[in-house]
């Protein structure tokens, strides 16, 4: 695949060359909005919508890592996604106690820890990473998404989020450091090297 | 637990980030603190695991269609020539079509009023104040069906002929021969009005309504040639 021509001819509004190039980043793309956004539904809205947005700023596209290019706008949607249901959150029903009335302030609602049934159904690892990422403040998981998920560099992802570099660097500090702590309660899902490290270290 | 500097320069270390002498620094320290090795140990293992996280693929294609983008087709160079040469003569046609058929009939029924005063009350300067005022009344009453210049054209005649000093009477007299001409019966005035504008009728609309079919069909065979256009590249463009 010749991605300078494909992105040539997109510019020039063709279509089926950015379709091609759809095609060959979707996985990417899809895969980071599941990461920040944590729900399948939302991540296909959003990597829909960012391809949307990208082929209609094609133009704007001045070269470099095409890669980096499509996965900050994808990371725009899902921002701007994840500040849309800041708006306008929504409260699921109220639940009934055993006498068949409404609990007018369930305790559950407040718990931000998974509950026992919520842990038995995180019993695989992926399920367990997934719920430690989306402990995070969205700036942090935004961050760890971008260079631990998908390896970009720090110039990439301050790149992706407009922010400096530095500001990268001490957002991914803390987001390893909260992430420790938070897996360190899936200690028997994670993989042996990481266990043993885990014993080392006591 | 070490300071946030240290877990940030500890961070970017096992990113490959820090130069080579804030790395040997990091290194050196790294041997002799077995709390910043345990801290960084913590750190390359969340790494590791989200690493290792597996690649998720996309449930469907993201493929985008021309209705997702709002594409349109590629129009003939001709086409906003086309487009803007019809909108023309449809503006044209609706003019033409309101001059002369809008007009008369806005006139009819309100014409009398208007004259009676434009040849009255409507002039400023010395009108036509020495003539005689039942002459006056008559030249009203044929003025009526006028248009309000014609009426005022035909009172500069008068008073360009009329004596100068009966010319400076003119505004005192021209506001009682108002006073008359609003006391005729307005049956007297009816009957030579009708009969002018049936004349008006006859006579002015016949040229300029070739105009307004004109400019409809150039209105109708714009808008056929646009769609045909947009017809055929569409079709082109499937």
């Amino acid at each position: 695949m010749d991605e300078t021509a494909l992105i040539h001819s997109a510019q020039q509004g063709d279509l089926n060359a950015f379709n091609t190039l759809i095609l060959h980043y979707q996985d990417a793309v899809f895969n980071t909005a599941v990461r920040i956004l944590g729900d399948d539904d939302m991540a296909q809205d959003a990597a829909q919508e960012a391809f949307i947005s990208a082929f209609q700023s094609i133009k704007s596209f001045r070269g470099g890592s095409f890669k980096a290019w499509i996965l900050r706008t994808v990371t725009n949607a899902c921002l701007d996604e994840l500040r849309r249901q800041k708006r306008r959150p929504t409260t699921p029903l109220e639940p009934e106690t055993s006498d068949g009335e409404e609990m007018d302030s369930p305790k559950w609602l407040a718990d931000s820890n998974m509950t026992p049934a919520q842990k038995a159904e995180a019993d695989e690892l992926e399920h367990a990473i997934q719920h430690c990422l989306d402990a995070l403040p969205t700036e942090f998981r935004t961050a760890v998404v971008l260079a631990d998920v998908q390896g970009m560099d720090y110039t990439e992802v301050a790149s992706a989020v407009r922010v400096p570099l530095g500001t990268i660097k001490s957002r991914l500090a803390r987001a390893r450091l909260r992430l420790r702590e938070c897996l360190r309660s899936f200690e028997e899902l994670l993989p042996s090297s990481f266990r043993l490290e885990e014993e080392n270290i006591r | 637990m070490k300071n946030f500097r240290d877990i940030e320069t500890l961070s970017a270390y096992i990113d490959g980030q820090l130069n080579a002498s804030d790395a040997a620094r990091l290194e050196t320290r790294l041997k002799t603190d077995p709390e910043l090795a345990s801290v960084m140990n913590d750190l390359r293992a969340a790494r590791g695991i989200l690493r290792k996280l597996p690649a998720r693929k996309a449930p469907r294609n993201f493929t985008l269609t021309r209705q997702m983008v709002g594409l349109k087709p590629p129009m003939p160079r001709t086409y906003p020539l086309f487009r803007l040469a019809t909108a023309f003569a449809a503006v044209l046609f609706l003019f033409s079509f309101t001059a002369t058929t809008l007009a008369p009939m806005m006139n009819f029924s309100g014409m009398s009023a208007p004259a009676q005063y434009g040849y009255g009350g409507g002039c400023e300067g010395p009108c036509g104040g020495g003539a005689d005022p039942a002459m006056e009344a008559a030249m009203a009453t044929e003025a009526a069906p006028m248009a309000p210049e014609e009426a005022l054209a035909q009172e500069a005649v008068p008073t360009m002929t009329s004596d100068p000093a009966a010319a400076e009477m003119a505004p005192l007299e021209a506001t009682q021969d108002t006073a008359r001409i609003l006391e005729t019966p307005s049956a007297k005035d009816s009957a030579p009005e009708t009969a002018d504008q049936a004349e008006v009728q006859q006579e002015a609309p016949a040229p300029s309504f070739n105009w307004t079919m004109l400019f409809l069909v150039l209105t109708v065979v714009g808008a056929v040639a646009l769609w045909a256009m947009n017809l055929s590249a569409r079709n082109k463009w499937r």
